[in-house]
C-alpha cells in the first residue's frame, strides 16, 4: 500500500531546494486566494496543470481525479445558495441564486481544486526528508521537525497494519458492512484495539532502534542531505513573488472579483 | 587479543515484574570472535542483547546488578547514544527499524547522529551498501524491498556507525530460506573482517560455524563452549527448547560413530566408515485420499490493483477433505495471496474458486468464516478482548449463538489448543506462543471444516513450534482439513501430507511430501532446500520423513 505521493523523477522541480519548494507552494496558495472570478481562477488552474506537467506530477492528479472533480462539483452546486449577488436569476422563498453567486461558486470550486493541485505538485516533488530538512533550514527546531516527519512516515505503516487487521477480523466473522451507525461503531473495537496495541509496540521498537543508532533529540548532528540555494531557486522564488504581487495589485485595482469579499 | 565483551554476575529484573529476566550471567567474548546465543522463548536472550548497548537498564528500567564491560567501558554508566559507537544492535523486527524514504538516507541516519562530515557519510553509505549487496538499491524506498533486503539494510544502517561489536537479535526469524542465506552471508563477511559478532538464533545450522555457543534457559546461561561440544548434548539442547542438529540426533540414535553437525559431514562419515549404502530413492506415491474435493481453484489469476503486479497466474489446485497441505515458497511467491482466495478474502481477477462445488462468489463472507477458518501470521493483528474467553467466543457471538453454546464451544476450543483454564487471563499478557494458540482457538471455536494458518511457527521457539504442530496434527486426525503456509522446511516435511511449491505466482510443484522433497532441483528453482534430514535421506535413498522413521529404516537395512 502506497499512500505517499512522491514520484521519483528528476525534473527541474525535483532539484529545487526544499526551502524554495515550501515557500513556493505558500506563494501559490496565496495566489490562489487572491481572485474569485472564474476566468482568473481558470487561468491559475490551467497554469497549475502546466506546472504539474512540467514536474511530471500528472499521475498524481489522475490518482486524485475523483476528489478534484468532487470539489469542483460540490462547490459549484452549493455555493450559489450561500453567496448573495445583485443579479438574481432564480429564487424560492429565501433561497435565491444570482448570476454573480453562480460565477463565484465556479471560482470557489476551482480555488479548492487548485489548492489541492498545488499541494499535490509539492508532495510529488518533495520527499519526506527534504520537507523536514526544509523546515529545519527555515528555523523549525530539529526535535519538532523529526517528530513531524516520523509521524508522516508511520501513516502508511499503520495503514498497512490496519488493512491486515480488517482482513483478520473479517475471517473471524466480523461483518463490517451491515448494521446501523451504533452497531457499526461497536465493530470498531475489534479493529481499533489491535491497531492501537500494534502502534504502541511499533513505536516502542522504533524508539529502541533510533537510540541504538546514536540518536538523541536536541543534540547537534550533521546532515547527509545538503540542499543548496542555487540561481534557479532564486529565479523561481523571484518569479513567483512577482506573479503574486502583480495579482495582488490587480485585485486591489478591482480586477478578478465577482463578489467583493475574498 | 583483547576481550570485547565481559559480563560479570549480571542480573536484571524488568520494572513491574517479579521474575528476573537474567540471573547471574557470566561470560567473555574475545575480540574478533563469533558467538551464537540460543535458548527458548523468554530465556532472556533479547534482554542480554539489550544489556550490551545500555538499552538495559537505560531504556528498559528495572533492578540491575553486576557489570557489563564492552571494550573496558561499563555499559550501565553510559548512555545508549554513546554506546552506539561501540555496539551495533540489529533488532528482530526489521520492519520497525526502517523509517526513511530511501535506502541511502536510512544508512545516513547513524553517521549523522555521530556528527560526521558529509563526505565521510557518503563514503560509509557507499561502503556498507556494497558490503551488504544493496549498492544498486540506493534510491529505492525501503518499503519496496524484500524481507532479506530489508534485514540487510537494517544491518548496513547499524554497521555505518562502524561499531567494533555487532549484536543481532534473531536476524533471520521472519525470513524465507533465501533471505536467511543472504543475511548469514553478511555475517560471514563480518567474521572475515574480524569484527566481534554476537547473534541470537534458533537454527542449529547457524551455530555450526560459531566460535562459541551460549545456551540460555530461564534467564541463565547454562552452557558455553565450542559448537561441537554444546550442540552434541541433545538432552541439554532439548531442555533449553532448542532444536538439536538432526544429523547428530540421527547418528546418536543409530549408535554410529561421530557427531556430524552438517549433512556434508554426515555423508563424509558414512562413506568413511561404510555405515550405510546409498540407494535410489523410491518415494511413496500416495493416491489421493478418495474423499470429496472441498476447495478448488480453477485457472485463477489475481492482480493487486494497487501494485498492478500479477500475484497469481493460472493457478489450478484441488484440496480434498481431510488433507494436511503445506504451501511453501519464497516471500512474494504468492502463497498468502493463494490462501486468501480459499476463504474469499480475495476475489480472483480471472478464474473461479469453488467450495464444495459452489462458487465462492455465491457464499456470504460471514458464512465462509464458519466453513474456512484463517489464522493470520501475527496473532496481535486480531487479539482485542480483555479475557481469553471473550476473544475465543468472538466469532460465535458474531454468528448470534446463545451463551450456553458459546461457553461450551470456547471450552472445547481451548482444550484443543491446550489452554484450558486460561479463560479469565488477559490475552495481551500471554507469551507469543500462547497468543498464537488463542488466535487458533478463536478460529477453531467456529468449528470450521478447513483451517488455514499463515506461518504458524514463525517467531516461536522449537518447543512451541513442536507443540503447535502436534496440536494441528491432532486437528487433522479429528478430520479437519489443515492448510499451512510455511518457511520452515522441517515443519512441512514432518507434518504435511502434501506440499505445494510456489514461485512467482505459479504452482511449480504439487506432490506428496516425500516425493516433493526428493526433487531438490525443482526446489532450488524456488530457492528452497529440503531440511537437512531429508537431504541426507535423498542421498541415502530413505523414504522416511521423520527422524524416527529414518532410524527404523536404516536399522532394518
Amino acid at each position: 500500500m502506497n499512500i505517499f505521493l512522491y514520484l521519483d523523477e528528476n525534473t527541474w522541480f525535483h532539484r529545487l531546494d526544499p526551502r524554495t519548494k515550501i515557500i513556493g507552494v505558500l506563494l501559490l496558495f496565496g495566489l490562489i486566494i487572491v481572485f474569485n472570478h472564474p476566468l482568473y481562477m481558470g487561468a491559475i488552474a490551467l497554469g497549475l496543470v502546466g506546472l504539474a506537467a512540467a514536474a511530471k506530477a500528472l499521475p498524481n492528479f489522475w490518482r486524485m481525479r475523483y476528489i478534484l472533480a468532487l470539489l469542483v462539483i460540490f462547490s459549484t452546486v452549493l455555493w450559489p445558495f450561500f453567496a448573495k449577488g445583485p443579479t438574481v436569476i432564480w429564487s424560492w422563498g429565501r433561497l435565491e441564486v444570482s448570476r454573480e453567486s453562480l460565477m463565484y461558486a465556479v471560482a470557489m470550486g476551482l480555488r479548492l481544486a487548485s489548492f489541492v493541485g498545488a499541494g499535490l505538485i509539492f508532495l510529488s516533488v518533495t520527499t519526506n526528508e527534504e520537507f523536514t530538512h526544509g523546515l529545519i533550514r527555515l528555523g523549525l527546531p530539529y526535535p519538532v521537525a523529526f517528530a513531524f516527519s516520523t509521524a508522516l512516515r508511520l501513516v502508511p505503516t499503520f495503514a498497512g497494519a490496519g488493512a491486515t487487521i480488517v482482513q483478520a477480523q473479517i475471517s473471524r466473522g466480523l461483518d463490517v458492512e451491515s448494521g446501523n451507525i451504533f452497531q457499526r461503531a461497536g465493530k470498531f473495537i475489534p479493529l481499533g484495539v489491535p491497531l492501537f496495541i500494534y502502534a504502541v509496540r511499533h513505536t516502542n521498537m522504533l524508539a529502541m532502534a533510533l537510540e541504538s543508532k546514536g540518536f538523541s533529540p536536541g543534540e547537534p548532528r550533521t546532515w547527509y542531505l545538503n540542499p543548496q540555494m542555487r540561481r534557479g531557486d532564486y529565479v523561481a522564488l523571484a518569479v513567483l513573488t512577482a506573479i503574486f504581487l502583480a495579482a495582488l495589485f490587480l485585485r486591489l485595482q478591482g480586477y478578478g472579483a465577482v463578489l467583493p469579499r475574498l | 587479543m583483547g576481550v570485547a565483551i565481559s559480563i560479570q554476575d549480571l542480573s536484571f529484573t524488568y520494572a513491574e515484574t517479579t521474575r528476573p529476566a537474567l540471573r547471574h550471567i557470566n561470560g567473555e567474548v574475545e575480540e574478533g570472535t563469533y558467538v551464537v546465543v540460543m535458548g527458548h522463548e523468554g530465556a532472556g536472550k533479547s534482554t542480554l542483547c539489550c544489556s550490551l548497548n545500555a538499552l538495559v537498564p537505560r531504556f528498559f528500567r528495572g533492578e540491575y546488578s553486576g557489570r557489563v564491560l564492552v571494550q573496558g567501558i561499563e555499559v550501565a554508566r553510559a548512555r545508549v547514544a554513546e554506546m552506539s559507537r561501540r555496539v551495533g544492535l540489529v533488532l528482530q523486527d526489521f520492519e520497525a527499524q526502517l523509517f526513511s524514504t530511501s535506502v541511502e538516507l536510512e544508512v545516513a541516519f547513524g553517521p549523522e547522529n555521530l556528527r560526521l562530515p558529509r563526505d565521510e557519510i557518503e563514503r560509509r553509505i557507499d561502503r556498507y551498501l556494497r558490503f551488504v549487496g544493496l549498492a544498486e538499491m540506493r534510491r529505492r524506498e525501503p518499503a519496496s524491498l524484500s524481507g532479506g533486503q530489508k534485514q540487510r539494510l537494517a544491518i548496513a544502517s547499524v554497521l555505518a556507525l562502524e561499531p567494533p561489536v555487532l549484536v543481532m537479535d534473531e536476524p533471520t526469524t521472519d525470513l524465507d530460506p533465501i533471505g536467511r542465506e543472504e543475511v548469514l552471508s553478511v555475517a560471514d563477511l563480518l567474521r572475515q573482517e574480524r569484527r566481534t559478532l554476537l547473534v541470537v538464533d534458533h537454527d542449529p545450522e547457524t551455530a555450526v560455524d560459531a566460535d562459541q555457543v551460549w545456551l540460555m534457559r530461564e534467564g541463565e546461561v547454562i552452557a558455553q563452549g565450542p559448537p561441537r561440544e554444546v550442540l552434541t548434548d541433545l538432552a541439554l539442547l532439548e531442555s533449553c527448547g532448542v532444536q538439536p542438529p538432526p544429523t547428530v540426533a540421527l547418528f546418536q540414535a543409530l549408535g554410529w560413530p561421530g557427531q556430524p553437525l552438517t549433512v556434508e559431514e554426515a555423508i563424509a562419515l558414512i562413506r568413511e566408515h561404510g555405515l550405510a549404502h546409498p540407494r535410489p530413492l523410491e518415494a511413496p506415491t500416495a493416491p489421493p485420499n478418495g474423499r470429496p474435493v472441498i476447495l478448488e481453484l480453477r485457472d485463477v489469476d489475481y492482480v493487486y490493483s494497487t501494485r498492478a503486479v500479477e500475484a497469481l497466474k493460472g493457478v489450478n489446485l484441488q484440496i480434498r477433505e481431510g488433507e494436511f497441505l503445506a504451501i511453501v515458497g519464497q516471500n512474494g511467491s504468492g502463497k498468502t495471496t493463494l490462501a486468501k482466495h480459499l476463504n474469499g478474502l480475495l476475489k480472483p481477477t480471472r478464474g473461479e474458486v469453488l467450495f464444495r462445488g459452489r462458487p465462492l462468489g455465491e457464499i456470504r463472507r460471514t458464512e465462509m468464516a464458519r466453513h474456512v477458518g484463517y489464522v493470520f501470521q501475527n496473532p496481535d493483528h486480531q487479539i482485542f478482548s480483555n479475557t481469553v474467553r471473550e476473544e475465543v467466543g468472538f466469532s460465535l457471538r458474531m454468528a448470534g449463538m446463545d451463551p450456553r453454546t458459546i461457553e461450551e464451544r470456547v471450552a472445547e476450543a481451548l482444550a484443543v489448543v491446550g489452554l484450558s483454564g486460561y479463560e479469565d487471563q488477559v490475552p495481551f499478557t500471554l507469551t507469543k506462543g500462547e497468543r498464537q494458540r488463542v488466535a487458533v482457538a478463536s478460529v477453531l471455536a467456529a468449528q470450521p471444516q478447513v483451517i488455514i494458518l499463515d506461518e504458524p511457527t514463525t517467531g516461536l521457539d522449537y518447543r512451541h513450534q513442536r507443540s503447535m504442530m502436534e496440536m494441528l496434527r491432532g486437528l487433522h486426525r479429528r478430520g479437519h482439513t489443515v492448510i499451512i503456509i510455511t518457511h520452515s522446511m522441517w515443519v512441512a516435511a514432518e507434518y504435511a501430507e502434501r506440499v505445494v511449491v510456489m514461485k512467482e505466482g505459479r504452482i511449480l510443484l504439487d506432490a506428496p511430501t516425500r516425493a516433493a522433497f526428493a526433487q531438490e532441483g525443482i526446489l532450488a528453482e524456488a530457492s528452497l532446500r529440503p531440511p537437512p534430514l531429508l537431504r541426507l535421506g535423498n542421498w541415502l535413498g530413505t523414504s522416511g520423513l521423520t527422524l524416527d522413521a529414518m532410524v527404523e529404516e536404516l536399522r532394518s537395512r
